[in-house]
């Protein structure tokens, strides 16, 4: 059972995990801190990009990395739209959060039902030709999708982390994020700001939700379970941080990885969730906040 | 709006009317429907105590309504107590596991208590399901007395009709005593509240495990009512959120509002599903969540009043 291979195996694959969880998680994690938004359909956009890039891969064999370019300006058009017709209606609310809880949850009620019937309940795999490869290092198994869905979590990540820090727009967001009516007052224009801040976070939704059917089978129902792990990244890296994102994602993906070495499955879920809870009432903002 | 004396009498000639209703044998199906708008009333009235009353959003109450079901249910199968004996446990048992799940987590606020209990009620289901003395994941079978199902839906008929004028009745008291002005406060401004020597963390406390008391009761009785209990159906996540759609629908400031939601959907949800086919009836569904918050965002109690007040 201490076997050191599977240990490191299982270390192996949890990091490559949870840098999908990162990438699923920083949007999440960014309409959360900027617009006050828990977007609860965010995973069911994941499985939306899962599904385009299938459709694109069996029926005119497009590999899933290439239909990302249609998919995500795609997802960047719905996040708006979404934003321009659905959020900005509730944004004075006097109780945001919990009102696009509810409106968000509708929302992946009717997207994963429009999936159910455009794709069926049928569970779905991306199979490349590449996918079945692995890379050896020494006994220890990388599968090149799993790779490959990390890179692709990375440099979604990095996009998002050069867009924040390196372009106006992106700094706009964070002083929206750090404080709504300083920016205003420097004439930033709110409503456009947080629309493409939503658009940015559907859009890197549709990317992890890509890299993560690299991995992982998947149809409509299964965003119910991906929402878990947005929840818990968010949680533990604290809201609105990419960096805490990104860390807490890995951290995730390697808990449940090794726990996965130890643990019966159904267990995990148990652990994870108890992990929630407790971070929650411990440190409710996160343990890597600044 | 009707005088205070009509109303009386019209809701009065109402219950007498749904009380006797099972005597000239009624089809089981509408017996049956009426059962499950008694279910809806009770849960979303209870539910408002705490989250319509105080804010605090509870998106896992189904977890009180799994752990009443499956009391009674073991109360029956390892020692043979009577149905309507076993709610009374059953409840109770909700009501301390509130109180234990509550004292830690109502200090959080906002979104973090919303999704503590919706993590709670995760874990609830997932520890019921993998412990096999719950008889894990196959679920629960009750030997019970056979009986004809006419007379055994009207029992179970009273039962809830009794249980659900009982809780709203509650939450109306509530809502009228000191307590409930406290809860009111703190959904007002809790930190305003607590200056003024208003006691928030038990007020809080003692509304979530009031709120948590008919939900295990009703899942007590509603273990026999089914029979057949399973953690995807007793603790089914979707109940957790329709709970509070139904309340927020009507109204979560007064004891009316889940009473007219908890009808007025339960109803629609029956329509759209005898009549169109599932996945369309989901989208639908879906969009009404969507609908409710962007058009009678302060339930519909709200929404008629002011147009009333509008047009006189």
């Amino acid at each position: 059972m201490f076997n050191p291979i599977v240990i490191l195996q299982s270390i192996v694959s949890g990091i490559l995990m949870g840098g999908i969880f990162a990438l699923l998680g920083v949007g999440f994690s960014l309409s959360w801190g900027v617009m006050k938004v828990i977007n609860i359909a965010h995973a069911a956009f994941g499985i939306l990009a899962a599904y385009i890039a299938y459709w694109g891969l069996t029926l005119y064999g497009i590999d899933p990395i290439l239909s990302l370019g249609l998919s995500l300006p795609l997802l960047f058009l719905t996040g708006l739209m979404i934003h321009r017709f659905l959020i900005q209606p509730i944004t004075r609310a006097r109780e945001i959060v919990v009102a696009s809880m509810i409106l968000t949850f509708g929302l992946a009620v009717v997207l994963e039902n429009i999936m159910l019937f455009a794709w069926s309940a049928d569970e779905r795999l991306i199979t490349t030709p590449y996918s079945s490869q692995s890379i050896f290092l020494g006994e220890i198994i990388v599968k090149i999708s799993s790779l490959l869905g990390f890179v692709l979590s990375i440099f979604g990540i990095g996009a998002i982390y050069l867009f924040l820090y390196h372009t106006h727009t992106g700094k706009a967001v964070r002083a929206t994020w750090q404080e709504p009516e300083g920016a205003a007052l420097q004439g930033i224009d709110l409503e456009r700001v947080s629309m493409i801040a939503f658009g940015l976070a559907i859009a890197s939704a549709g990317a992890g939700g890509v890299a993560m059917a690299y991995m992982y089978s998947f149809n409509p129902p299964a965003h119910n379970f991906w929402l878990i792990f947005l929840f818990l990244v968010v949680i533990v890296g604290g809201v609105g941080s990419i960096f805490g994102s990104a860390i807490a994602g890995l951290l995730i993906g390697l808990i449940t990885g090794v726990s996965g070495a130890f643990f019966p499955f159904q267990w995990i879920n148990v652990l994870l969730f108890g992990l929630l809870m407790g971070i929650l009432l411990v440190k409710p903002e996160g343990l890597f906040k600044r | 709006m009707m005088s205070a004396r009509v109303q009386r009498i019209s809701t009065l000639f109402l219950l007498c009317f749904l009380a006797l209703l099972p005597l000239v044998k009624p089809p089981v199906y509408f017996i049956s429907f009426l059962f499950m708008i008694f279910l809806y009333i009770i849960l979303a009235e209870s539910w408002n105590l705490i989250g319509g009353f105080t804010g605090y959003l509870s998106f896992g109450h189904v977890a009180f309504f799994g752990i009443g079901t499956y009391t009674s249910a073991m109360l029956f199968q390892k020692l043979g107590l009577s149905p309507f004996i076993g709610a009374v446990p059953a409840g109770m048992v909700s009501a301390v596991v509130a109180g234990v799940i509550g004292y830690p987590c109502l200090r959080l606020r906002g979104p973090y208590f919303a999704v503590v209990t919706l993590c709670f009620a995760f874990i609830m289901d997932l520890i019921v399901k993998n412990w096999s003395f719950l008889g894990g994941s196959e679920g629960v079978h009750l030997k019970l007395v056979r009986m004809e199902i006419q007379s055994s839906r009207s029992i179970f008929y009273e039962v809830f009709l009794g249980l659900a004028v009982m809780a709203v009745l509650l939450v109306r008291w509530v809502q009228r005593s000191k307590f409930g002005a406290g809860l009111a406060a703190i959904h007002e401004d809790e930190d305003v509240a607590q200056t003024l020597c208003i006691h928030t963390a038990g007020l809080k406390l003692k509304a979530f495990v009031l709120s948590a008391f008919f939900p295990g009761v009703a899942g007590g009785i509603y273990a026999y009512y089914i029979s057949y209990i399973h953690p995807d159906v007793v603790f089914d996540f979707n109940i957790s959120i329709l709970i509070v759609l139904m309340a927020l629908f009507g109204g979560g400031s007064s004891w009316t509002g889940p009473l007219i939601g908890a009808s007025l959907l339960s109803i629609v949800n029956e329509l759209l599903s005898t009549f169109i086919k599932p996945e369309i009836a989901r989208i639908i569904y879906g969009a009404m969540f969507i609908g409710v918050i962007l058009f009678v965002p302060n339930g519909i109690v709200a929404f008629i009043r002011k147009r009333e007040r509008v047009s006189s």
